[in-house]
């Protein structure tokens, strides 16, 4: 189906509808937060995490149509590129309500933006100065770049409760809980494709460990929000609950499909002890 | 708001990440293997560690002589030199012990296929190449290399934190300190690999014929660093 270097990478669902689902579940998850301030609790806060699996998903998708070219490189340099400008944009899209006094709503889409348009200029750079001549770089940095913004917003917003800087401030960069967010949300891009990639690498089998990935940094995140002043303990233990059962659940469904595209299963028993070799 | 030198200075700081990944002996796979000179692993992982060692080195010495209030122009030279001397100590090591394995775990003596004679020792390279390798190892010119590209990496990595620490001019507040090492972390991300994709996987240093190719990596990174500075400039500003 896919993957050695050179070839462009088919699967199940098309790039149209992983890039829908990503960036609609993504800013969904991230906006759904918002009940917190409208019902006056924390308890939705969960919702960031889930729009960060979504983007997630989106994310190590394009990671693996673009890696399927051959970047000469390794993948994990394409997902720290992704983190390395969603952090740029999304500082920048949630600080410049504040700064511009306009409404904090605003915020993450402004940060998507930015992050696409600096994915843009990165991914135009790699073919035209840099000549990589990958034909579908210049889109593909722009998803991911953009899922990096996501991720990193959806996993923040987990933490404190809102994506209003007045509020991720002291919750998420002072308490310098930013870098367990930039490093765990690289991961959750990188990772999936460089665990699967090869000639039998399969998009389902990907993805599962994109939610697997992302549900496990989820769980990460409700035990940061912990530490969090104004968030309730019971909110924070949701998150990690959710994101503890998701995990379990796409484990599972990761290790059959291991299993039903593995050629064949053999126990090998346990080590043979010094006796028996003798 | 946004003082032209600041975004200037940001985007040097840039620029100087993306060369000194040039510098790097970077292996990667094959190397890990012994099958290619430099040390076995990516140029992302290797430029970052040291970026990063440098950058906690750099935060300190900021910390340490900001705290008065006055922060002069030699000041952030000081802050400069500790931030090249930490991300040097780290690629230091980090190829000596890697060394040590090649030599006394794999087996096989540190040489280079690129050229016939080390450019700094004289030593002839390549009756010592493996059939089937190119080359093995950390020789002289390529650990002088990597301490070289460090140095540059240190010194542009911290260059990027002074400027956005300035901008707040509060070593106390602890928003500012962590915002500034999280957008120089960023900056540093995004050049190690556009460097790294001009490299296009492995280069011995800077005898490597593949080092002729820095322009390219300049340009790029010049616009991918101006870029940054200039969204990360008005956040500092407004945030804080």
């Amino acid at each position: 189906m896919s993957a050695a270097a050179g070839g462009s990478a088919g699967g199940g669902l098309n790039p149209n509808q992983v890039i829908i689902l990503g960036a609609v579940g993504g800013l969904a998850g991230i906006y759904l937060t918002m009940l917190n301030q409208a019902m006056d609790t924390t308890i939705f806060s969960f919702l960031g995490g889930i729009g960060a699996i979504f983007a997630a998903v989106w994310g190590s998708d394009a990671v693996r149509r673009v890696c399927s070219y051959g970047l000469g490189t390794g993948v994990p340099s394409i997902g720290m590129l992704a983190l390395g400008m969603g952090i740029v944009a999304s500082m920048f899209g949630l600080t410049l309500p504040e700064v511009a006094g306009i409404p904090t709503v605003a915020g993450p889409i402004v940060a998507f933006i930015v992050a696409a348009i600096i994915g843009l200029i990165i991914g135009v750079m790699s073919n035209k100065i840099l000549m990589m001549n990958i034909p579908i770089m210049e889109k593909s940095m722009i998803e991911i770049a953009g899922a990096g913004a996501l991720v990193m917003i959806g996993l923040s917003t987990a933490i404190a409760g809102s994506f209003d800087i007045v509020a991720i401030m002291p919750a998420v960069v002072e308490t310098g809980f930013i870098a367990l967010v930039f490093i765990g949300g690289a991961m959750t891009i990188l990772h999936p494709f460089n665990a699967c990639l090869g000639p039998d690498e399969k998009q389902d089998r990907t993805l599962s460990v994109a939610v697997e990935k992302g549900a496990l940094i989820m769980a990460l995140a409700g035990f940061a929000s912990l530490a969090v002043e104004g968030m309730d303990g019971i909110s924070g233990a949701l998150t990690t609950i959710l994101g503890l059962v998701i995990w379990v659940v796409y484990f599972k469904k990761f290790m059959k499909q291991t299993h039903r595209d593995s050629y064949l299963i053999a126990g090998t028993g346990l080590l043979p002890s010094e006796e028996e070799l003798e | 708001m946004i003082d032209p030198i600041t975004i200037i200075l940001i985007t040097l700081g840039g620029v100087f990440i993306g060369v000194g990944v040039h510098f790097i002996p970077v292996g990667g796979a094959p190397a890990a293997m012994a099958q290619a000179t430099g040390v076995g692993t990516g140029t992302v992982q290797l430029a970052a560690g040291a970026g990063l060692t440098g950058l906690i080195s750099a935060g300190f010495m900021y910390n340490h002589l900001a705290i008065s209030g006055v922060f002069t122009t030699s000041d952030s030279i000081m802050v400069m030199a500790s931030g090249a001397i930490g991300a040097m100590i780290m690629i230091s090591v980090t190829m000596f012990v890697g060394q040590l394995i090649y030599v006394y775990g794999v087996g096989v003596p540190p040489v280079s296929a690129k050229v016939k004679k080390d450019p700094i020792t004289g030593d002839v390279q390549d009756i010592y190449v493996s059939k089937g390798t190119e080359g093995h190892g950390v020789p002289t010119v390529s650990f002088v290399s990597g301490v070289i590209g460090a140095l540059l990496g240190g010194i542009g990595g911290s260059m990027i934190y002074i400027q956005l620490m300035e901008i707040v001019g509060d070593p106390t507040n602890s928003g500012a300190v962590a915002l500034a090492g999280i957008f120089a972390t960023g900056v540093f991300y995004v050049n190690s690999v556009l460097a790294s994709y001009n490299i296009g996987g492995t280069i011995e240093g800077f005898h490597d014929p593949k080092f002729k190719r820095v322009p390219k990596a300049i340009v790029s990174c010049l616009i991918a660093s101006l870029l940054c500075a200039i969204i990360a400039v008005p956040i500092m500003g407004g945030v804080i």
